[in-house]
């Protein structure tokens, strides 16, 4: 089972490392672009939201702080590539900031604050004109100068896989079996001894990282960055929906996710034009009615049935909510 | 000496202005504060009801100020049969399940909306908007304020009312307390969340009744106004109907005076700071006593 995951993957990156020969078309390398960027941003947010269970709506931040550090900084004369890398640690610094605050709540509450401090770094990057341009915007540097559109497609894929690689750590590690053990309770896991605030704060600086890396490949994919574009609230929940859409919590979840997802809206886009976002509520709707646990999830569920007919499959009770 | 009038004049308008956020916020503590269900749809809820005040005006000459009537009708039937149809079956699930739903169904509002009337901004006329009362030589109110600042007052003061005296509000408060003690005393859940989350969606579609002859009508108008509420709500306590009412008027004056001192743009974030300081330090919020 895990070694199919794993070969799964695998031969997943590989598609996509050989995409590059087949396809001709800069259309279609976005359409690629999105599915890898995402994938990687839902594996970020799945080791948050998925393995921790602390449900962030506010990841936005970091994927802007990202954007913003490499367009800010090397507006300022540093490299691109080094500017890059100061946008990541910015994030990781918003992310102990904001980890700090909000792992200190929990259910909706935690989730309402991340999501309020995404809106107040997006309203201040709104009106810092002077460092973000404000609404008009900042110009980012092509992170590569060569043939662009392919080497940034191929960033997305190395960064996919970087994610799957953490990801395939966290789920098979005493860190990782920490983090599933804060989801499923809290409160049990502090009192075996699980220092839960720093296990959660650890996953959280690791995602902001990830998704940081991802927000300047975006920016410098557009060459163009907005506060409403990469600081949206629409930013976050597209990374939580690519996660629950394939899977929270799961391996190959958030690389489902993406896949069916961007692909989806890209058809939706080119059909219904306007009616898109109609649609892809209606898919959310959907989703969550029919398929509450992804679909990795219900496929795994309906593979351990399965093989365990014999035996009933022990259902642990929920916990009771109050 | 001006710049008292200035100020005094902000906190004014600010009062005016939150009658109609505490109308929104006390809609989302009896949704989200008594019933406990994240609903990320408030604001494209409100929104609809604005566009159905807009329609009754077009359409039939209804005065917004009745209008408002139909358009919350409308909204109790819409979340009614919302609660009915898409909340009720994933009741039992997690917090986060409720918050995908209630978002994908606002984006079904909002897009269902802009296909039907466009992307467009609308605004209506009426001839009671150049009218100011003015006290004194400094300060003036404006007319269209003042009379949802009343409306909102009657009808906060009525929702409040329903909340805390009624059959129907004394069981939801107790379906808040054990929802599994609830049903052996006889209270149908189904059927009182099903009512509370209508009447809750409903003042939102009041406050969008009265917001349309102030403010600018378009699809997304509302998604502002979603986080204001789950603000309110946190700000006035978790379960206070009046907290959340007096966090509605204290976020109407914080704004206006952020807007005259910093500038209206910096309005949304003094908001979210709030927020999280009240989170963090306090979060039994501002006015409640406790979390329920």
């Amino acid at each position: 089972m895990r070694r199919a995951q794993l070969l799964i993957a695998i031969l997943f990156l590989i598609l996509g490392l050989a995409a590059p020969l087949v396809v001709r078309s800069d259309y279609l390398f976005q359409v690629l672009f999105r599915v890898f960027l995402f994938a990687a941003l839902g594996l970020a947010w799945n080791l948050v939201g998925g393995y921790a269970g602390q449900l962030s709506l506010g990841h936005a931040a970091y994927f802007g702080a990202g954007a913003y550090g490499l367009a800010v900084f090397s507006k300022a004369g540093i490299h691109p590539w080094l500017a890059l890398l100061l946008g990541v640690l910015l994030a990781v610094l918003f992310a102990a900031l904001i980890g700090g605050v909000s792992f200190r709540l929990r259910g909706p509450y935690f989730t309402l604050a991340t999501i309020a401090f995404a809106e107040v770094l997006r309203v201040a990057a709104k009106n810092l004109a002077a460092v973000t341009g404000g609404d008009v915007g900042l110009q980012v540097p092509g992170l590569f100068v060569k043939s662009s559109g392919r080497s940034l497609y191929l960033a997305a894929v190395l960064l996919t896989a970087v994610a799957l690689c953490i990801t395939a750590w966290v789920s098979r590690s005493k860190f990782g079996y920490y983090l599933m053990a804060i989801r499923e309770d809290e409160d049990t896991a502090l009192s075996v001894g699980v220092n839960a605030t720093r296990c959660k704060l650890r996953a959280l600086l690791i995602s902001a990282a990830l998704t940081a890396l991802g927000g300047g490949l975006y920016g410098s994919l557009f060459l163009f960055i907005v506060p409403d574009q990469v600081l949206s609230i629409d930013i976050s929940s597209e990374m939580a929906i690519v996660a629950m859409l394939g899977g929270a919590g799961t391996f190959l979840g958030p690389l489902i996710g993406s896949v069916i997802l961007e692909s989806a809206a890209e058809l939706l886009k080119n059909i219904f034009h306007e009616a898109h976002l109609l649609i892809y509520g209606l898919l959310i709707v959907l989703v969550v009615l029919f398929l509450p646990e992804g679909i990795a999830g219900t496929l795994a569920h309906r593979l351990r049935r399965k093989s365990a007919i014999a035996a009933p499959p022990f259902k642990a009770p929920g916990p009771v909510s109050s | 000496m001006e710049r008292f009038f200035s100020a005094l004049q902000a906190i004014l308008n600010g009062v005016l202005t939150g009658s109609l956020y505490a109308l929104i916020g006390m809609g989302m503590a009896l949704i989200f504060g008594v019933m406990r269900i994240v609903n990320f749809a408030h604001g494209a809820f409100m929104m609809v009801g604005m566009y159905v005040t807009y329609l009754l005006f077009q359409g039939a000459g209804l005065n917004p100020y009745f209008g408002f009537i139909g358009s919350a009708m409308f909204l109790f039937l819409l979340g009614y049969l919302f609660y009915r149809g898409l909340l009720k079956p994933i009741r039992g699930r997690s917090d986060f399940m409720q918050i995908l739903l209630t978002l994908g169904f606002g984006l079904i509002l909002t897009d269902g909306i802009q296909l039907l009337f466009g992307a467009d901004y609308h605004q209506i006329n009426l001839p009671l908007l150049g009218k100011n009362l003015r006290l004194g030589s400094q300060i003036s109110l404006n007319a269209p304020w003042l009379i949802s600042f009343g409306i909102a007052l009657m009808l906060g003061a009525l929702l409040y009312f329903f909340v805390m005296h009624t059959m129907l509000g004394r069981a939801a408060r107790a379906i808040a307390q054990n929802r599994y003690a609830a049903p052996l005393m006889g209270i149908n859940v189904d059927r009182v969340q099903a009512l509370s989350f209508g009447i809750g969606v409903a003042a939102a579609g009041v406050a969008g009744g009265l917001l349309l002859p102030v403010f600018y009508l378009y699809p997304t108008v509302g998604d502002q106004f979603t986080l204001k509420a789950f603000v309110m709500v946190v700000l006035g306590g978790m379960g206070s109907i009046q907290g959340a009412a007096m966090a509605g008027l204290v976020l109407g004056v914080v704004e206006n005076l952020t807007s005259l001192y910093w500038g209206n743009e910096w309005a949304l974030a003094v908001d979210f700071v709030i927020f999280l300081s009240v989170l963090s330090l306090r979060p039994s919020g501002i006015f409640g006593s406790q979390r329920v």
